[in-house]
């Protein structure tokens, strides 16, 4: 075993000196010009993270999950630590004990909702509106406990929110959305987005978010519309060739409808970057901290670019290439961020408040919450 | 050692540039803020290649550190070390270790640990679960690919009779119900966990032998006795649990590939298992091993299979002359 842990650091040409000689040099400059933009920085990289992922990973599955707990502390430490601004990092505080219970608690609920369904129909659909109606208190745990173990130069965020307002932005929103058969759908996701962020805050500071819902019905026009127009051209171009092929031969038009399921797909892959990229702009742009305000400038090409990418390396390395896929998304989205200062970064106090249960955290976890901020 | 960094107090954002020295065990935080502390009381983040390193203390406040050469000599100076885990996430050689492990385990698993526990699970179960999985099955079947047997009575009665006669090779035998039914799949048989075991007129005309009839209705019984369906179900849950697990977040698509294709050795395990059981049945009996052989001869003449090797690994059964072999071969 290295009886020096910290040889290999200082032998190789210690990429950290320069990196910590820059931010102090971004120290002094801010404190000269305080509106500043300041672009958010990402220093994770793939084969580090790899080895972090493939460790976490054989850990997790010899102790038969329980390591995972531990491996998300980890995870999140290495993204929150290589993430930073203005010369700071954020940094991560879950309690991986208060996680794996979260989690402990999930699986028995998810288990005991599965026998349900088995047992008895009416008992299935029991336990499934029981599940429904847990929901929002469930993401409304799962973001307080995540903001609250995070924090930057020293201050913890926060999510504030009631009980009522996760239940109408986070249950009753989705649920007319549904009813109006995705109609409503944009409307949907601008109040959930409004809701989760006018209620956070970094220390006592607010977050506000000023999207209209006319911007997001465009940018779901854009994604969902072209993701349709697309389809649909696909299949008509398609069902030509196949109804020209079957008169001739019978044989081509089986070729001709599994081409035409690949193109749908291959499209599928294109409109998901187009998403991805509206949506974080959008938000991004939107959302202000006290008179902070950010700056997101992704691209649709670039995104679609590493995701392709992304896909095929998974594909083709048995999913080994998932880590630096990782890295390469999350390094794309943060660093198109910009923060525009309205003052000094130097003013933000604490604010004295509970921190959330990891019991929300846990099984929002399970049931695959996406609540990316 | 003097290792620059910035100071957060926890209680605003304002950044306080300082230096950090630790001199009989206090670290003794100078310049814009003065504060000693103990260094059994300071929490260092563990050792990333590029972030900075962040020193906490009890109250909140933390040291983010500018100079990380200094820090790790600083580390050194006061005995620092690294937990186990860091130091297998920052060597390659120790992480590709992991990865061989990793694969080892996946491996171990799939041939002997997840069979293994299946086979535990299965026997936990009561078989009122079988039952329960399996209901509905045979009406879903017959309202679309079965259609009601053509056979003569007399025949499917005396099959029926004549079979329920003979001594299973295990005691315990579960309550099974035999059907006929008139199949557009051709010459076939299968058990479904309800118990009930179909068998169509064309493998009846197929085999026109009652003999080797009563083969096709042991290795039937094999699956059910062995409780087959339930354990393929547990492998392939598991199997599509971990493939989401990996791939999930990719692709739908991508995920059920390996499932597929690694329930497919599962599957070829227990038809040899049911061999095995339509073997003792005959030994049991007294029936003659020929006839059990006959089964698969018919069959292969039927299909008269033009299997490559590598077709092999892609079906649902083992090759017929495989099994006609082992057939033969059992003692």
């Amino acid at each position: 075993m290295n009886d020096h842990p910290d040889l290999p650091e200082s032998s190789s040409p210690s990429p950290s000196a320069p990196a910590g000689s820059s931010n102090f040099a971004t120290v002094l400059r801010d404190s000269a010009d305080h509106s500043a933009p300041q672009a958010f920085s990402f220093s994770g990289r793939g084969a580090e993270y790899f080895r972090i992922w493939i460790v976490n990973l054989l850990l997790s599955v010899v102790t038969l999950g329980i390591y995972s707990a531990w491996a998300k502390v980890r995870r999140l430490r290495y993204f929150y630590d290589n993430t930073s601004v203005a010369g700071a990092s954020f940094d991560y505080h879950g309690n991986p004990v208060s996680i794996l219970k979260g989690r402990i608690l999930a699986v028995v609920l998810l288990v005991a909702y599965q026998v349900a369904g088995y047992l008895n129909i009416l008992l299935g659909l029991l336990a499934a509106l029981a599940l429904m109606l847990a929901s929002p208190w469930l993401i409304w745990r799962s973001l307080q406990f995540k903001l609250y173990n995070t924090s930057y130069r020293g201050i913890r965020f926060g999510f504030r929110g009631s009980f009522g307002g996760a239940f109408k932005n986070f249950l009753l929103w989705p649920l007319m959305s549904g009813v109006s058969l995705g109609l409503l759908m944009p409307m949907a996701a601008q109040r959930f987005k409004r809701f989760q962020h006018n209620e956070a805050r970094f220390g006592a500071t607010h977050f506000s978010f000023h999207g209209s819902v006319g911007a997001f019905y465009l940018a779901f026009a854009a994604g969902i519309g072209g993701w349709i127009a697309g389809s649909v051209l696909i299949v008509v171009g398609f069902g030509g060739v196949a109804l020209f092929q079957s008169v001739q031969s019978g044989a081509g038009s089986i070729a001709a409808f599994g081409l035409m399921l690949f193109a749908l797909y291959a499209w599928s892959f294109l409109i998901i970057p187009l998403w991805i990229t509206l949506l974080q702009n959008l938000v991004w742009n939107n959302t202000r901290l006290g008179e902070h305000r950010f700056e997101s400038r992704m691209r649709w090409g670039r995104t679609a670019i590493i995701l392709l990418t992304n896909v095929l390396g998974i594909a083709f390395t048995l999913g080994l290439f998932t880590p630096f896929a990782q890295i390469r998304m999350m390094r794309y989205r943060i660093e198109s961020v910009t923060l525009l200062p309205a003052g000094s970064l130097d003013d933000f106090i604490a604010s004295s408040e509970s921190p959330g249960s990891a019991t929300g955290e846990g099984l929002g976890d399970l049931l695959d919450f996406d609540l990316s901020m | 050692m003097t290792v620059s960094a910035s100071y957060f107090d926890g209680k605003t954002s304002r950044r306080h540039l300082v230096t950090l020295t630790v001199s009989d065990g206090v670290a003794q935080v100078r310049g814009e803020v003065e504060r000693d502390c103990p260094i059994a009381q300071l929490r260092v983040s563990e050792r990333l290649n590029r972030a900075a390193r962040k020193v906490s203390f009890p109250d909140g406040a933390y040291l983010e550190i500018i100079d990380g050469t200094a820090f790790s000599a600083l580390l050194h100076e006061t005995g620092h070390r690294d937990s186990l885990v860091v130091r297998l996430q920052q060597s390659w050689r120790h992480a590709l270790a992991a990865c061989a492990a990793l694969v080892a385990v996946v491996v171990l698993s799939y041939l002997y640990l997840l069979p293994l526990a299946a086979q535990g699970i299965t026997a936990i179960l009561p078989v009122a679960v079988d039952r329960q999985v399996g209901q509905g099955t045979l009406d879903f079947l017959d309202q679309h690919v079965l259609a009601p047997s053509q056979l003569d009575t007399q025949r499917a009665k005396g099959i029926t009779s004549r079979f329920r006669a003979l001594t299973t090779p295990m005691s315990d035998a579960p309550d099974y119900q035999i059907v006929f039914r008139k199949s557009r799949i051709g010459p076939n048989a299968f058990a479904l966990p309800s118990g009930q075991i179909v068998v169509t007129d064309e493998i009846v005309q197929l085999l026109d032998d009652d003999d080797a009839l009563m083969g096709v209705l042991a290795h039937e019984l094999g699956h059910v006795h062995r409780r087959h369906l339930m354990r393929r179900l547990i492998q392939s849950s598991a199997i599509a649990a971990a493939a989401t697990l990996l791939f999930g977040d990719v692709s739908a698509v991508l995920a059920n590939i390996p499932t597929v294709l690694l329930d497919l050795k599962y599957s070829r395990d227990i038809e040899r298992e049911a061999d095995d059981y339509a073997i003792a049945m005959f030994k049991a009996n007294g029936l003659p091993r020929q006839k059990l052989a006959l089964v698969f001869e018919k069959l292969e003449d039927l299909g008269k299979s033009k299997d490559s090797p590598a077709a092999r690994y892609l079906s649902s059964h083992p090759a017929n002359e495989e099994r006609i072999a082992h057939i033969l071969g059992a003692r």
